[in-house]
This record gives C-alpha cells, structure tokens and sequence, in this order.
C-alpha cells in the first residue's frame, strides 16, 4: 500500500467562505512528507511548465486523487504559483481534486458514457443499477463520450473500458484489474514493414522524395483534415512552410466528438501507417519536434503507441523529429486545436482568439501543423498509391474516401470507410445492415454532437464537407448517429445541449451561460421556441470557438425539422 | 499607420491597434467588461462585439487587431460598424446573457451607482428579463481582509486574475473549475498577499469585489471628490479623495501615467480609518509630567517661554515625512530668524544632501522612463516595500523582456527575478567587474536605483558615492540619460531637500539633535519616525497621538494631508499639489499657519499672511515648485559631484529601511485596517477584528 496524505495532518487553511481567516505564516506551505512524495514520483523527470498536466497524472494515477498537500508540493517543485495547478487540476474531469478537510474519493471509480448513443442503448437505467449493486466503496459517475459508440453502453472501470456493460460485467470489472494495458496492435514494426511499411519515410529522409512532390500529390488527392474542420491538407502544409522556422507539428487524438471513434479504430488497427504519416508530415514542414496529444479515455492505445514509437525511434526511422506524448485529461474541449496546444503547454484548455492563427502562432508561440490522426493515417496510401487512387472513390461528385463512425439503431455499427459523398441512407443500407430489428429509421446525426439533426426524410443528401451547411448543419468527423422511432428527439437534443454544458470552458459568456440556460429550459416543460431561438443566436455569433458556435445545432435543428415533436412531452430511453 | 472606415467616418491608425482602440479613435463608443487597457487581452466577455464587413459574424472588436483586417472591395480600407442593428442586437443578447445570472441586489450592492455592468445595461441592454429560473449561487469566498467577495455577481471577466498575474507578480487569485462552474478564488481560499491587491476592486466591473472596510459606507452620489497627492510614500500617487461632509469616506487612484498609472497601494487606499483616529484636536501643554488639553494661547506661551530663555544654537527643527513643502518653507524660516542652523528633514539619517545638486536625490530617469531603461541594479532598496508603484513599474519593464535586474541588499521578493550581487557595500564596489556589471555595461539605458537601505546608515554618504562611481562606471550617466536613482521613502523628502531643510554651517543633523543634552527646544514637524531622548523641551505639530506627541511637552494639532492645500515634490522630482478635501478636527489649524501664529509670539513675525503670500516667498526661493505636475531635471554633473565624494563605507549588510510596510507613519499607525494587513503579513492573529 502506498502511504496516503491522511487530511487529519494538515492544518486547516485561512478562512473557509465564512469572512475572516485565522491567518498563517507567509509564503507558501508546504508538507515536507508531501514534497518527498511528489519528487520521488516524478523522479527525473523535467521540471518543465508544460510538463504539469502529465505530471498531476502521475500524482492522480498513484494516489487516486490530488490532494491539497500534493498540489502545494507540486507546484513548489515546479516553481509555479499554487493557484495555476490548481486551475489546472479542476479545469481537467479526470484529476480529483481533495481540497482540506474533504473525503477523497473512494479508491475505484466508475464511469458510466451518458453520451447520446450509450443513453440510447440505457445509460440512465446502467446508472442507477450500478450506483444500487456497487455500493459505498465504488464511486459511479457520469461521464461523456468514451469512443466506443458501437458497442454501447459503455463504462470505464478505472482506466479498464467495459463495452456493451451491464450491472454484472461491471461488478466483475470492478473485482478484476483496473489497470490498463498496453492493446496488442493490429500490425506490428515487423508486420508493417514486411508490407513495404516506412518505405515512403525512408525516401523521403534519404532525399529521393522532395517535399513539394509530397505536399502536391496530397494536394491534388485532396486530402482534408478529418478532425472535422476538412481544411485542405496540403494547402495546411504550405502554409506552415511560409511561417518561420522553427516550427512545430501537433498531432490532435483527442477524438471527443460524441459519436465519434474512427482515430481510436485505425490506431489499434494499424498504428504504424498513422505514425508514418506523422512522421512524414514532421519532414514535409521540418518540425523538430511532434507533440502527439491523444485522449485520456485512451489508456491502453498510449501505452501502445508509447512502446510502438519507441520502437520505431530504435529503428532509426525518425532522425529528423522528436516525438512527445501528451495524456490529455478529460476535456471534449482540447479537441478544439487552440485549447489543446493550450493543454499540451500545461495549461487550462481555453481556446484561443484568432487570428493569429495555429500555422503561424502555435504551440509555445511557433508556428505549428495542428493535424488529426486519421488525416495522417491516410498520407502514406495516397501518395504510394497515388492521388488518382484515392479520388477514384466518391459519390455524387465528391471524391475521396471517408471513415464514418455509425453508431445508434443499426444492425452492425462500427468505423465504415465509404466513399465521400455518401448518403446516410445508403450507409446504413449498404454499410450497416440496415436498421435494428423493430425500429424505423426517423432522424440522424450527420456529425456527432455538434453537427445537428436532420430527419429521415433528409437522408438522400451526400454527407461531405460544404453539403450540410446550407441546413445549419455539419458532417464534422463524420459520427453518424441512427436515430429511430423508439427514440425522442427532444431527448436527444437535450442529451447533446448537456454534453456541451458540462464541457464549455467556460471563457466567454455566450457559451458558458447560454449551453446552461438552454439546457435547463429544454429540460422544463415546453420549448419557448422564440426564447430558445434568441439563445442559440447569441451563441452561435457570439462564442469564441466552434464548442460554443456549434451547441445549438440540435436545438435549432428540432425547431426547423421536428416541429411536430415540440408538442409531445419530453421523452427519456 | 493603417487606414480604416469606421462607421462611415474614415481614419487611419497604427496598424498594432485592437479595432476597439481604432474605433475610440474614430469616437465610436464599445462596450467591454473584459478588456482593460493595461492588462492582457482576454476577449471573453464578447461585449465589444462590432460588425466587420466581410466577416461572417461580428468580431470581438478588443481581440481583433487593425492589421488582421481585410481590405473591401476595390482597394477600398476595411470597414467596420458599431452601429448596426447586427451589433445592436448582438450586444443585447450578451447583456442579457451577462444578466441571466447575475443577481438583481444593486439596492444593497457597493457598486451600485458606480457598476459598469448597470451603466452598460442601462446603454445597450433590453428593458426587461425573460428568464425566471433560479439564477447560478456561487459561494462567496474569503480572499483577505480587503477585498470582500460576492462571487454570485461575477461575470467570470478574469480581470482580477490578469491584474494580481500580470500587474501585481503575486498570482494568487485564479479560475478554477469550468463552463458554468469556473469560479474565481484564491488557493484554497487563502488571503492574497500582495500590496497592491485592492486596485482588483476598481477593475471588477460588477459588486462581486468590492472593499471590504468601506463595505455599507456610503453611495457614490452623495460623496464629494476631491482629486489630490497621495504621501504615503515619495511615489505620489494621482489620488481621489472621495469625503461625505467633513469626513474621508475612502481613497481611489486616478490615472496619471507618467506616475502610478492608475493603480494605489493598498495603504495609500486603506489609511481612511486613520484620518478619524488618534487625532490631535486641541493644543496640549505637559504640566508636571501630564498632557492636559491647552488653548493656543497658553501652548504659544509656554513655548515662547522656552524658546526665548535658549541660546539660538540651542534651538532646533525636524522635518517629518509628511510635511508639505509650504510648512517646511515656513519652518526653515523660522529657525532662521530664530538664529539656528540646526533643521533637518532625514529623520532616517539619510546621506541625502542638496550640495551634490537636485540630480544626486532624486530618481532621474523618471518613474515612467524606467519602462525605456535596459538594465537594473538594485542597490539596498525593497521598491516594493518603499514605493510599490516603481515597483510595479519595474515588473512592467521586467515583462516586455530584455532586462536583467541585479540586486545588492536583503534577498526579498520583489515580484519578479533578479540576480542576486551581494548583501552589502562591498559588492557595491566590485558590480561593474562581474558577470553582471557586463551586462550593464553592455545597455544602452542602465539604471542604479539606490534605496534607504544603503543610504540611512552612518557610512550613507560613502555608500551613495560609490553607488554614484558604479552608475559612472557603467555608462548610466551620458547624454539623453541619466540612470541614476535615488529612492525616497518619504513624501515631503524631495521638496524638503530642494528648500535646504538641512542642517547648515555648525547645524545639528536629525540624529544629533535627538541625542540627549543636544538641544534645549526642538520643533517636530510631524517627526514620528525620530526617538527623542530625554532633555530637550520638545514642540509637536501634527496630526495624530504617536510617538512625536508622546514625546513632546506642547503640542500643537495641524492637517492631515487631506486637510490642506499642499506642494509635494515625490521622488522623481515632479512637483505635485495635494488638494484640501476635508477640514482639520476640533481647533487642529494648517501647520503653515500655526507656525505664523507661533512666530509672532516669538517675536520673529513671518511676513506672509496668507498661503499665497507664502507661496510668493516660496517660489522666489525654490521657482521649480512654481510649476505643478514638472519635474526640475537634475545636472548629470551632480552624479560625479556625489561620486566624487569617496568615503570608505563599512561592511555591514544592507538592513530594510522598510519594516512593515503598512504601518510607515503616524496615520497608518492610527488604522485599524492598516494593523490588521500588518498582522496578517507577519502572519500572528489579530484579537480583535476590523469588519
């Protein structure tokens, strides 16, 4: 057992909200024991700023929560004012902050996906089961979308994902190991190399590639972003080449866009071809250094692209590029590029103002190449392959392959590739099985959360980048959520509008209050369509970032084409 | 310069301009709540939205800048408008938004009356609310015994947390949580630390800080104000001194930015309480060991009794540190015509001297032109202590970068980093050598700015030449700079040397005439920070019952700084006039008046009869003090005069000239606030509390 910091040992602070404090000595108190705690954690590890995030992980990994005394003890070591780790520590869901006085919290945790697909599949019902047959010892909470939307519900016992769970899967994860390890790769080093893996790298490092023969094959393939934002990907590299060197690169793998599950899918499935592309794309704009961020919610793909980039570091295949991983900490808004250069520095995840933009002014102040995972995936197959390859595919005039992550009422949900341009209907047809057994297909999520809803009706539209903006909504990263007859549309609006209240950083004033204020009206007898409308509008002209600019897509979307729904009451799963 | 149409009305501004600088320029009114001129962007409030044509939607005009602007069509310049009816209603809505929580208690609010988020509601906000759920309940949260939280109000603009970051240097206040549950607090509730911690209530735009002693005072309405000088320290801090009939209700600062900008220290805030207390209201005469109240009569007798039966080389003055230069002026005169050359206004023992000329006294390169030095060495001085608003102006020097700070004295935090040179005068000596001295030989603008700490010590005078021969030696004295600085802790310093309040040919220095059997009468002018040994027959004239009164065998009450119309030179050497905004209590008279009254029965009548008059024989000796809000450039000569001095100093360390800072004088000593910070910095409870 490891010693814990016991709370009886700590002498109460000034003042508890009650007016005066008893007053104690200046400057900054630190438990010594705390302090010893703290440096033999992080042992040799750099002492950086931007190293605070992974190093309150160590500290919540091992005692289970950060108490006050640890905190103090980390920010002398790091020489950082109390009060930023401290802002740092509740900014992030997954860092348990014990303040004087308080009870940490019990020694496992549960975390049950309320997010719209696990509500869907029973979330709500899993909830309360699980806090009825867990009991006192077990702490069940709520959380927000794991990434395995396909095989909800899903819950998170410690770092240890149970898929499809119920009461008795839980109770068993509970009593077996909650520690994460590292996935088995679905192509190792070797593997990957036996198939002409890392090829393409060596050329490129060996000068027999030049950058701008790269960057023009991507261009003409037409590769976007697939984080959601589909910005052109080689017009992206060109851009970060103008900028002054140095310059860095940042690799987003904080998929938290409910629905969303596609990094995660191509990562276990075939890690290398991702790490090429990154590696590939570090060479394209000579970043000396790639901060690859990937979600907490993550655990055992970490530690395997850990070991798998080590491994590829042994090989000598990334002379040119140091790769750093950063654990994110549960924070649907580090997804947001800005937030997470933010949080990949150590701090809070606030998006910033732009201009100036990511490619110019980035991570530590450089200009930075902010990419998604899946978009890197793909760099290796379109330039072997060739453009012409990859724009082979498409429908209805969009060219280009795309990874959907379909969850919800369909018979086999999971990461499809289809072509661009493909409707939801002939997704669910052709990729997916059809509908579920007993349900009828009344409405979908073309992109996730923040994407909207469009009804049945509308599922012959192309899903693609540009199509769905003209109905004030988005195909995003391209989460397809199926809904059906059996589910509530202003549940789900509901659902979404929640998920967005508990993840909006609270910065700016349109998103902080309007995503609370909408989400308790919509949860409160009928819908005062004017009242709600006005909300969404401050929001979407008025917020910072997309979280807030995009939360009342759902809301605006049930008005434009559900009002038939807006008179029944609201219903649950 | 970059052109740009705003509102129809086409200008053209420096191509660094937020669009909200650029639209006040062109007079364009923008709301905010976030954005402060003085601290960093945050862009969070979304207020100040505008409508740039070409973007989408309307931009936050404080976080968009000029340069990022795209030109219209056909060459023509970006256009934005503030006055469209996308903006109208783009404000509207975040007004409301800002309104939806924020608690509807202005009748019992502070800010009421003065609260930005009432004037801008009332400017660009809707009549009415449609919201009728329970708004957001926030627990208030302790943050010290000056700032009172009610954190229901907060409208999260995190301009608190900028200002304790960026301005102060002592990050204390945060924002933790997030979304709708972000709430600003300190570390586990802890007290802040800093000194200049108030000035977060003028930033607040909301009640949700306000001061805690003047929590229910009184409305802004029915306060008369009074924009005056501050004392507190030699900084002279642009001050408004807010009073209800014949009372100080508070102190708030006004924006002077060659001096503090527009921040106070919390002492040059929170000595209110100290103006009402321990005051001196009538003259006392000590008969038989015991004070007992006097009329000014019988005061001015038993002193001409005294005064008359001593030899003139018997006699002396002291100049305090709040004095003003008009008593100093008529003191000095007085001694004069009495025959004695013994007055002195260092108290501290200070080397000091106005032989060496104006420039070996006072901070030459100017408190805001330390913002264009490039280079620091602090020689025995805790600026942050002695004039925290030069500190202030320090750290915003240190934050644009490229300014190594060394420092000779105590290791103390000064809010930001330093290089640490040695602890006495010996390394004072050795600076220009090291590693160090390259760096300064190496700027084009190095600054020495020379403390109390070095200079009010017996060896002061050798210390301040070498200190004077190391500004020499590193190029900080040429032409266009001058980057020597001597600090000054006390107000009426600077002016007190320019009228020669110092001991003349055979006078007696501050120290000698407190010595036991040194004088038969000694004249205190507000001289509290002196311990008088017994023997001399000691007159008072001040303001409050501390040591000088104790001490003293008549005392004759004057005003406060608030009372009286006064020249104050701070220690940059800027002359400065100090309004009266309140009367002096009970028979309490100007000094410069009690002095007129008591010379004529002294037989040595002063010949101004009116405070014109005395400023007309003022000037005619010390024309600088003629010209209110300049500063008297000192001689770059003076520096070598001074160096010249020589003097071998000793080896001991450089000791604090500052103790406690919140009780450095009589009036802060009188508050109740000020002992409260004082125990809460030394960290020993206090019994009783000044809620």
């Amino acid at each position: 057992m490891n010693p814990r910091i016991t709370i009886e040992n700590i002498p109460p602070g000034p003042g508890r909200g009650r007016g005066r404090g008893k007053p104690k000595p200046k400057g900054r108190q630190v438990d010594l024991r705390a302090l010893e705690e703290v440096r033999v954690l992080l042992g040799g590890r750099p002492r950086r700023r931007d190293l605070l995030i992974e190093h309150l992980h160590l500290i919540q990994d091992h005692y289970g929560h950060l108490s006050a005394a640890h905190l103090a003890a980390l920010a002398a070591e790091m020489r950082l004012a109390l009060v930023e780790v401290y802002e740092v520590a509740t900014f992030y869901a997954h860092f348990d902050v014990v303040k004087e006085g308080e009870v940490p919290p019990p020694a496992v945790t549960v975390r049950v996906c309320d997010s719209l697909s696990c509500a869907m599949a029973g979330a709500e019902k899993l909830l309360t089961d699980l806090q009825e047959k867990l009991g006192a010892d077990v702490r069940v909470v709520r959380a927000p979308c794991m990434g395995a939307c396909h095989q909800a519900p899903v819950c998170a016992v410690g770092h240890v994902q149970i898929a499809h769970a119920n009461a008795e899967k839980v109770s068993q994860g509970v009593a077996g190991d909650r520690h994460a390890h590292a996935a088995t790769p679905g192509r190792d080093l070797a593997a990957y190399r036996l198939e002409g893996g890392y090829a393409l790298l060596r050329d490129c490092l060996d000068g027999k590639r030049t950058r701008e023969e790269i960057i023009g094959i991507v261009d003409v393939a037409g590769l976007r972003g697939l984080g959601g934002a589909g910005f052109p990907t080689g017009r992206k590299w060109n851009l970060v080449r103008k900028e002054p060197a140095p310059r860095l690169m940042a690799v987003n793998g904080d998929e938290g866009e409910p629905g969303t599950f596609k990094d995660r899918h191509y990562l276990g499935l075939d890690p290398h071809r991702f790490i090429e592309g990154m590696l590939l794309a570090a060479w394209v704009v000579e970043a000396p250094a790639v901060y690859f961020y990937l979600r907490d919610e993550y655990p055992e793909l970490r530690l395997m692209l850990t070991d798998e980039i080590a491994k590829v570091v042994a090989a000598g295949l990334a002379p040119h590029t140091q790769i750093h991983m950063r654990r994110g900490a549960g924070a649907y808004i580090c997804g947001e590029e800005s937030a997470m250069i933010e949080s990949i520095e150590g701090k809070r995840g606030l998006p910033r103002h732009r201009p100036p933009y990511v490619a110019q002014v980035g991570l530590f102040g450089r200009p930075t190449l902010e990419q998604n995972v899946e978009t890197l995936f793909w760099v290796r197959d379109i330039v072997e392959k060739g453009a012409d390859w990859f724009t082979s595919h498409g429908r209805r005039e969009r060219k280009g392959l795309r990874s959907f992550s379909v969850s919800g009422r369909v018979k086999d949900p999971g990461v499809k590739l289809a072509p661009a341009g493909i409707s939801a209907r002939e997704l669910i047809e052709e990729y997916c099985g059809g509908m579920q057994d007993g349900h009828t297909f009344k409405a979908y999520l073309p992109g996730g959360a923040s994407g909207g809803i469009l009804p049945a009706s509308m599922a012959d539209e192309p899903l693609d980048f540009g199509t769905l903006e003209k109905y004030g909504c988005f195909v995003g990263s391209h989460a397809v959520v199926i809904l059906s007859d059996k589910d509530d549309i202003k549940a789900v609006a509901l659902n979404l509008m929640r998920f967005f209240e508990d993840e909006s950083c609270g910065q700016c004033t349109p998103c902080r209050v309007g995503t609370e204020k909408a989400a308790k009206l919509m949860a409160s007898g009928p819908w005062d369509e004017k009242l709600l409308d006005d909300l969404a509008s401050v929001m979407r002209t008025a917020s910072i970032c997309g979280l807030g600019q995009a939360a009342p897509n759902p809301l605006t979307c049930v008005f434009k084409y559900f009002p038939e729904e807006l008179k029944k009451p609201l219903g649950t799963w | 310069m970059t052109k740009l149409i705003v509102d129809g009305k086409e200008i053209e501004v420096p191509a660094e301009y937020t669009l909200l600088q650029a639209c006040e320029a062109a007079g364009a009114e923008i709301p905010r709540f976030c954005f402060h001129e003085r601290l960093s962007i945050a862009g969070n409030c979304r207020m100040c939205l505008v409508e740039l044509k070409g973007a989408p939607k309307p931009v936050a005009s404080c976080a968009w800048g000029v340069r990022d602007c795209r030109p219209g069509p056909n060459g023509k310049p970006p256009e934005v408008i503030t006055r469209s009816p996308m903006v109208k209603k783009a404000r509207e809505g975040v007004m409301e938004f800002l309104l939806i929580n924020h608690p509807l208690d202005c009748p019992i609010c502070d800010q009421g009356g003065e609260c930005d988020l009432q004037d801008q509601s009332m400017a660009y906000g809707t009549d009415s609310s449609r919201f009728s759920e329970n708004k957001r309940a926030v627990e208030d949260k302790y943050i010290g015994v000056l700032v009172k939280t009610s954190m229901n109000r907060c409208i999260q603009c995190t301009r608190c947390v900028r200002f304790i970051t960026e301005v102060a240097g002592v990050p204390e206040l945060g924002a933790i949580g997030r979304g709708e549950d972000m709430e600003i607090t300190t570390y586990l509730e802890g007290a802040m630390t800093s000194e200049l911690q108030s000035n977060v209530v003028d930033l607040c735009p909301v009640g949700a800080l306000t001061s805690r002693p003047y929590a229910f005072v009184a409305r802004p309405w029915e306060l008369g104000k009074t924009e005056s000088i501050d004392v507190m320290d030699a900084v002279g801090s642009a001050i408004r001194v807010d009073t209800r009939g014949r009372e100080v209700m508070r102190i708030l600062p006004r924006v002077n930015d060659a001096v503090n900008e527009e921040w106070i220290s919390d002492k040059t805030r929170h000595i209110v309480d100290g103006l009402r207390v321990q005051r001196l209201d009538v003259p006392y005469v000590r008969e038989g060991g015991r004070l007992r109240e006097a009329s000014w009569q019988e005061a001015f007798a038993a002193i001409a009794a005294k005064v008359k039966a001593a030899k003139p080389e018997r006699l002396g003055a002291i100049v305090g540190d709040l004095a003003a230069c008009e008593e100093i002026f008529a003191l000095k005169d007085l001694m004069a015509r009495l025959g004695t050359k013994s007055i002195d206004c260092r108290q501290d023992g200070s080397a000091a001297h106005p032989k060496n000329g104006r420039a070996s006294y006072i901070v030459n390169p100017t408190i805001a032109g330390i913002e264009q030095a490039d280079a620091l060495i602090i020689v025995g001085a805790n600026p942050r202590m002695e004039a925290s608003l030069v500190n202030a102006r320090i750290r915003k020097r240190w934050r644009s970068g490229n300014f190594p700070i060394g420092l000779i004295g105590e290791r103390v935090d000064l809010t930001y980093p330093y290089q640490h040179l040695g602890a006495g005068p010996e390394s004072v000596a050795q600076a220009a050598s090291g590693e160090f001295g390259e760096a300064l030989k190496k700027a084009e603008r190095p600054m020495v700015l020379l403390g109390a700490g070095a200079t009010a010590r017996p060896d002061g005078a050798a210390v301040a030449a070498a200190a004077a021969k190391l500004a020499q030696d590193i190029g900080a004295v040429k032409d266009g700079w001058n980057g020597f600085a001597m600090l000054q802790n006390a107000a009426s310093r600077v002016g007190a040397l320019d009228l020669g309040a110092v001991p003349g040919e055979g006078g007696l220095t501050a120290g000698d005439m407190a010595t036991a059997g040194a004088l038969d009468a000694l004249f205190l002018l507000g001289a509290d920070e002196i311990a008088v040994e017994p023997g001399a027959f000691v007159v008072y004239i001040g303001t409050h019952g501390d040591r000088g009164a104790h001490r003293a065998d008549v005392i004759l009450p004057g005003a406060a700084y608030t009372e009286k119309s006064g020249i104050f030179v701070n220690t940059e050497g800027r002359v400065q006039m100090a309004a009266r905004a309140a009367f002096p209590p009970g028979d309490a008279r100007e000094d410069w008046a009690i002095l007129r009254a008591l010379s004529d029965v002294l037989g040595h009548k002063l010949p101004y009869d009116s405070m014109t008059a005395l400023r007309h024989a003022m000037f005619d000796a010390a024309p600088h003090l003629a010209r209110v809000d300049q500063i008297e450039a000192g001689a770059p000569g003076d520096i070598a005069k001074l160096a010249s001095a020589g003097g071998t100093p000793d080896k001991a360390p450089f000791a604090a000239a500052v103790a406690d800072f919140y009780l450095t004088n009589p009036i802060a000593r009188a508050s109740a606030i000020m002992a409260e910070c004082s125990a809460l910095a030394r960290g020993t409870p206090m019994a009783t509390a000044a809620e």
